[in-house]
């Protein structure tokens, strides 16, 4: 049997026959075989002794069980580590931060506690996936939205406290944001209730964020101070109509203007949809047709485009542009989509293209304008997550395709915040292109475009393979965390990190003498003496292990 | 709704809600309807037919005609076979824990998808 460190053969025996007894010997899990299920599909380290990997594993099926667990652990100073459905891939799976923690896998409590449509709200426990919450919504037929990242077999909850993101509209892509209400069992195995929750007789739980005092929800997220049972989310009604425009621009100049208009248009809810920039000139997709290019191809090109396209530099060269001109291939295409009545979205759509109108050559199309529901017969047409429906479509990325014989063992993504200027995408492409190029990583193409997920930031995310050759994953990795420190010196830092970088991502965040973490720690000895939960989870280590690993 | 598998009863008992554990109550354990429940809730999404499937593009792709990329048509597939890939994952296609699919779903799922499979 694995034990955890710094734990007794027989302290270890002693706490797993009372997991046992608190969850039902089946669902406690300590072969190496069973064990084995727990590991970092993704891991960097794969196959490497600092590989993460679990001593045991518990699944709970209720929240009176996660308390039972949580006080066993303190009993036996038991270190744990909490997952939701363990689908985190390319940022830590179902392992633990340190290893040898007891897994507990909460993917057993699966229910859905309420949909409510009329207010539009959801009440749901960590187990339940994307795809559980949208047909349990189809099967009711209720006409509310969820709003879901591209693999939907994730946890709604757990990817909300790792602060994870969709593609309808921006009230709601923000999963963290978008949450209303959070049930928490505290390393004391005591239960909290958050918000109006905090009123035992609470009728607004999920439709007052704040309650009453402190709002204390956000340490939950991306931390280590307790285990959350329940979460509740707000949905976007189920809207009348879709309209899907793009706005094509000609000259590489016209970048920095596209994103001043975007952010004007976007901060004032004249597009809400989730804006996407391609670049037809560079070969570039928007996000939302790269599953398309990865399933049919890429658009083809002519031998004079592909030889221009050799020779640019940060995504430009004088004579691809005066290519693009002469072809009518736009320098960018902003893509943009509205949801609503009919008569909404086209007064929006109208105003949009008047906007963009004030610079030079823009140019403007209709992709679609469907009413909604669009016909379940036409659905694999779109990408799927921009209208709440879950999918695993995504997995195209790394998977073998004709348009790449040789598929990966999985990603890492390399994903800072930068600003939502035009000179911020070029200046993070000068920047980590050029540290790339001297780490050997083969992150770049020729210019990469950031993502739009969040209101007023971009994310520019690079994925980094991860292979089945150690020495090249160690090359990558090492390559990793030097992006990482090359992007905290331009002021730049990740949304979210796989735990074998949560470390180096949290030194970046240093500002007086890391005074943001040492607030992590301050909370962690108080909330959690014994250190039992969730050990290293976003660098934040108990008194006890925190000399050694930071 | 056509990203749904339209595979059979068990299927759109899966699709309505009524999950696996009904299918496995009408059923009995180990029969392929079962399996067929399993496969709908865990495996179509990657391997229905059809490119905009994953799993079955990369096996298209891999097998260059020699054999379809679609699971369900497979003649060869062996309970073996198919333990062992969902225990340990493939590719991009990672390991399915015990609180995902149980050891008597593996079992159910297995003999479902090597049900063409001659047995010797």
């Amino acid at each position: 049997m694995r034990v955890p460190p710094g734990v007794s053969q027989s302290d270890f025996a002693s706490a797993i026959a009372e997991f046992q007894k608190a969850v039902g010997p089946p669902w406690v899990f300590t072969s190496d075989e069973d064990l084995d299920l727990y590991r970092d599909a993704y891991s960097p380290f794969l196959n490497e002794p600092e590989e993460r990997i679990a001593s045991a594993a518990v699944a709970p099926s209720a929240t009176e069980e996660v308390q039972q667990i949580v006080r066993i652990a303190n009993r036996y100073r038991i270190p744990l580590y909490a997952i939701s459905t363990g689908k985190n891939l390319g940022y830590g799976g179902s392992a633990p931060a340190y290893s040898g923690c007891v897994v507990v896998d909460l993917k057993r409590m699966n229910r859905i506690i309420e949909v409510n449509e009329n207010n539009a709200f959801a009440l749901v426990e960590p187990g339940v996936s994307y795809f559980d919450l949208y047909h349990y919504i189809r099967e009711h037929k209720l006409k509310v939205w969820i709003d879901c990242p591209d693999p939907g077999w994730g946890s709604v909850v757990g990817n909300a406290i790792d602060r994870g993101g969709g593609y309808t509209t921006a009230n709601y892509r923000n999963h963290f944001d978008s949450h209303c209400g959070m049930e928490i069992v505290l390393p004391s195995g005591e239960l909290l209730r958050t918000g109006m929750g905090a009123i035992p007789q609470a009728q607004t739980w999920q439709q007052y964020k704040s309650g009453c005092g402190p709002w204390i929800d956000g340490i939950f997220s991306q931390s280590n101070f307790g285990i959350v049972t329940k979460m509740g989310f707000w949905l976007m009604p189920q809207p009348e109509a879709y309209l899907r425009g793009t706005v094509s621009l000609p000259r590489y100049r016209d970048l920095g203007p596209l994103v001043e208009t975007l952010n004007y248009l976007e901060n004032g809810r004249i597009t809400s949809g989730f804006p996407d920039i391609a670049s037809p000139l560079i070969g570039y997709p928007p996000i939302g047709q790269v599953q398309l290019w990865n399933e049919s191809g890429p658009p083809s090109m002519t031998d004079e485009h592909r030889k221009l396209l050799a020779g640019v530099t940060l995504g430009y060269s004088a004579d691809l542009e005066a290519y693009g001109l002469k072809s009518g291939i736009p320098y960018w295409e902003l893509w943009l989509s509205y949801h609503g009545p009919a008569e909404v979205i086209d007064a929006q759509w109208r105003a949009t293209q008047r906007h963009f109108a004030k610079i030079e050559g823009a140019k403007f199309h209709i992709v679609d304008r469907v009413s909604v529901p669009i016909d379940p017969a036409k659905v694999e047409e779109y990408h799927e997550p921009e209208f709440g429906i879950p999918s695993l479509r995504v997995f195209s990325i790394g998977a073998r395709t004709p348009w790449n014989p040789t598929p990966s063992k999985g990603h890492m993504w390399f994903s800072p915040i930068i600003p939502r200027t035009g000179e911020a995408i070029i200046e993070a492409n000068r920047v980590f292109s050029a540290a790339a190029r001297d780490l050997g990583m083969p992150l770049f193409r020729s210019f990469t475009l950031p993502a739009c997920f969040w209101e007023r930031s971009f994310i520019f995310i690079l994925a980094t393979p991860v292979t089945e050759d150690p020495a090249t994953n160690k090359r990558y990795r090492e390559g990793f965390r030097k992006l990482i420190e090359v992007g905290g010196e331009h002021g730049w830092g990740e949304y979210r990190t796989a735990p074998v970088f949560q470390q180096a991502v949290m030194d970046v965040y240093s500002f007086n003498n890391h005074a943001l973490q040492r607030f992590h720690e301050t909370l962690k000895d108080a909330i959690d003496p014994n250190g039992v939960l969730s050990p290293g989870r976003y660098a934040i280590w108990p008194k006890h292990l925190r000399e050694k690993h930071s | 709704m056509s990203r749904l598998p339209s595979l059979s009863r068990a299927a759109a008992a899966v699709v309505l809600g009524l999950g696996i554990g009904a299918a496995f109550a009408q059923d009995g354990p180990g029969t392929q309807a079962a399996g067929r429940a399993v496969y709908a809730q865990w495996c179509a999404p990657c391997h229905d037919p059809g490119v905009t499937h994953p799993g079955t593009h990369a096996l298209t792709v891999k097998y260059q005609g020699i054999k379809s990329g679609v699971l369900l048509e497979w003649k060869d597939l062996t309970p073996v076979t198919v333990k062992y890939l969902v225990r340990h994952g493939i590719s991009v296609m990672p390991q399915f824990r015990k609180t995902e699919i149980s050891d008597r779903e593996l079992d159910a799922l297995a003999e479902f998808l090597s049900r063409n499979t001659p047995r010797s």
